[in-house]
């Protein structure tokens, strides 16, 4: 069975892009008990409606009830997983065991958090005795760790393959309690990594901040060793890095799968990967001991771009016209691109670009205006526009 | 109260020290499956009572390598504290005292009950506020490990970051390593399993021995033996503070 791959999503329009854009499972926050406190996270009446969803498109959600809990915290636990239970959320993520001893007395499905910092067989073995269905293993495992806790257990498990890093083992760092009195542990994490701090004996500035996960060149290699879920970080992340991400890994995984995944191909995706990041990225622990090269220590070092032109709202089948809400300024004759759930990426020249009302306009440079753009092709709410870079047949 | 005290060893000569001011329980960081830990032993140095104390998270050659060390463990050693449940799989039908360390969590009642129907005591964790504590032993009297003197460990990380910071910046290796930013201060210290960052102040706890506890724990890293005669005499001359026994961490952000 071809292994799943998992999304993030921090609201409604974002789950639903996540899967529009190829993936399997979600897994989100509520606004109660979930480790992105800023989030936007869901209601549950947004929860039930995102598991409609997805079970209409045969995919799965699941629901993070993952912070390390004080006994005030307790209070309505027990009903909140009955909820979760009575919508048919296909799993909870958690690493506190009394979130996974009473899930588990509900028969509601655990995949056990990162938070837990499972590095080891046995480590697993003490988990399965609570049911638990599946492992989110610590972002530290190495190729050989998964090997082996597979072999010795044969439990699902799920790794990550992209996003953001903790610098500390998850679950192993209080931080934020110390520097902000936001208890990491319950959401509040300040992300103190990514301070830079004074060292002693006028030695350069102190910084620990990790660059990001990419795995690309080891999707291969992870399906073959039995990884059973791919997992994306980025609850926080918007909806276009989410599309992106999500798309470049649903046709890595699907060319592994169907063998027609090129290797140009695969430095396209790897190319888009790395321009939708703001941070450089490595593969980390997975082929070898993490060192210089594979975290900052000058700085943030963070670069956004503009690359994401406008969301597709509509399609006027009468004018062929696709209708856009403006995300960055573009204007006529920029090469541009379309991506999109169920299409392939589609260049397109802009020629015209018509306001609201109709009006020819040469450039769209507000935030969140509405345009209209000429185009033959129909393209469904959720597709994007964004600046051609790269190309996938001439490697740009 | 002192014979419930659980006390680190930075040096076995210490020991008949610690041993004149009326503590029995001595805890040895075990070589190779420790963290932030500046001194370390095999078990055969080992030649005292005592327990085996093991932070570190385990890979699975770790676990492998304990496997060996616990089929040959002598009688002196009594117990083991440890922080990966993998550890507690190897040692679950020991004949030894089985305390869990699981730093940071181990936060509310209903957790520690259950992991306390696996081992024979709990470190309670000292993230929360002395209140919070009062509720979790008052419901579980008598079971439970109280951390009440040491540098607290505030993050684990199993990167080599002293190490790779002053490879980038071609300067010399320097561990412990201080670091701060405003009013936050850590020191740093690194072994090849990984980075611990410390928080400074040191944590004074000890106004926590009241409590109903089976044990009181005492981290000795980097600091003395005259500092802890000094802390049990009530008169710890080491700068402290008491941690979050009274400020409680923000949940949410309203």
């Amino acid at each position: 069975m071809m292994s799943e791959l998992l999304a993030p999503a921090g609201d409604l329009e974002r789950l639903k892009i996540a899967y529009l854009y190829g993936a399997d499972a979600v897994y989100v926050g509520t606004t109660d008990y979930s480790l992105r406190a800023n989030a936007k996270n869901f209601t549950l009446d947004e929860l039930q409606e995102a598991c409609d969803f997805a079970h209409s498109l045969k995919k799965k959600l699941y629901v993070t009830v993952n912070i390390v809990f004080h006994d005030k915290n307790l209070v309505n636990l027990e009903e909140y997983l009955q909820k979760l239970k009575d919508m048919q959320i296909d799993a909870i993520i958690a690493s506190d065991i009394i979130v996974v001893k009473l899930a588990s007395s509900l028969s509601l499905p655990v995949i056990l958090s990162t938070q837990a910092s499972t590095l080891n067989y046995e480590a697993v073995k003490f988990w399965q005795q609570f049911n638990v269905e599946r492992f989110v293993l610590a972002r530290e495992a190495t190729r050989e760790d998964i090997i082996r806790i597979k072999k010795e257990t044969n439990a699902s498990l799920e790794c990550f393959i992209h996003g953001a890093m903790c610098t500390s083992i998850s679950g192993k760092c209080i931080l934020s309690n110390y520097c902000t009195n936001r208890d990491s542990n319950r959401g509040g994490c300040a992300q103190i990594c990514r301070w830079v701090f004074d060292c002693e004996d006028s030695h350069p500035d102190f910084t620990f901040m990790s660059k990001d996960l990419n795995m690309v060149d080891y999707i291969e290699d992870m399906l073959k060793i039995g990884v059973d879920s791919f997992k994306v970080e980025g609850r926080m992340r918007s909806l276009y890095y989410i599309a992106t991400v999500i798309m470049c890994y649903r046709k890595i995984i699907d060319g592994i799968g169907n063998k027609t995944l090129t290797t140009k191909e695969k430095n396209y995706y790897a190319h888009i990967l790395d321009r939708v990041a703001n941070r450089d990225t490595t593969p980390q622990f997975y082929h070898k001991f993490p060192g210089v090269n594979e975290s900052y220590f000058q700085d943030r070092l963070e670069v956004s771009n503009q690359d994401f032109l406008g969301l597709v709202i509509d399609y006027d089948e009468k004018n062929k016209m696709v209708i856009l809400e403006q995300r960055n300024y573009f204007k006529k004759g920029d090469i541009v691109e379309f991506i999109g759930p169920f299409m392939e990426e589609l260049t397109y020249t802009i020629t015209s670009i018509f306001d609201e009302d109709g009006n020819s306009i040469d450039i769209a440079r507000h935030p969140q205006m509405i345009v209209k753009l000429p185009i033959n092709e129909k393209l469904v709410k959720y597709s994007m526009m964004r600046m051609k870079i790269f190309d996938k047949n001439n490697e740009l | 109260m002192k014979n419930k005290i659980l006390i680190t060893i930075n040096n076995l000569d210490d020991i008949e020290y610690y041993q004149k001011l009326g503590l029995k329980h001595f805890v040895y960081p075990l070589k190779d499956f420790c963290v932030g830990m500046p001194n370390v032993f095999s078990v055969a140095e080992i030649k005292e009572e005592g327990y085996l104390f093991l932070n570190r998270i385990c890979d699975n050659e770790a676990i492998d390598d304990l496997k060996k060390i616990i089929k040959k463990l002598p009688n002196n050693i009594k117990g083991i504290i440890f922080d990966d449940l993998g550890v507690l799989e190897i040692v679950k039908d020991l004949k030894i005292e089985k305390i869990l360390f699981l730093n940071h969590f181990n936060t509310n009642t209903l957790s520690i009950k259950i992991y306390l129907a696996h081992v024979d005591s709990v470190v309670i964790s000292s993230d929360i506020t002395k209140e919070e504590m009062q509720v979790i032993v008052d419901n579980i009297p008598n079971k439970l490990t109280i951390f009440v003197l040491g540098y607290v460990n505030a993050m684990y990380s199993r990167r080599l970051l002293i190490d790779n910071y002053c490879k980038f910046h071609n300067i010399e290796r320097k561990n412990p390593l201080r670091i701060q930013k405003e009013d936050n201060h850590f020191f740093l210290y690194e072994n090849e399993y990984g980075t611990v960052f410390y928080h400074e102040p040191l944590f004074n706890g000890l106004e926590l021995l009241s409590f109903k506890a089976k044990y009181f724990f005492i981290n000795t890293a980097f600091l003395t033996k005259e500092n802890i005669k000094d802390a049990l005499e009530g008169n710890l001359k080491v700068t402290n503070d008491q941690g979050f026994l009274y400020q409680e961490t923000i949940y949410k952000l309203k």
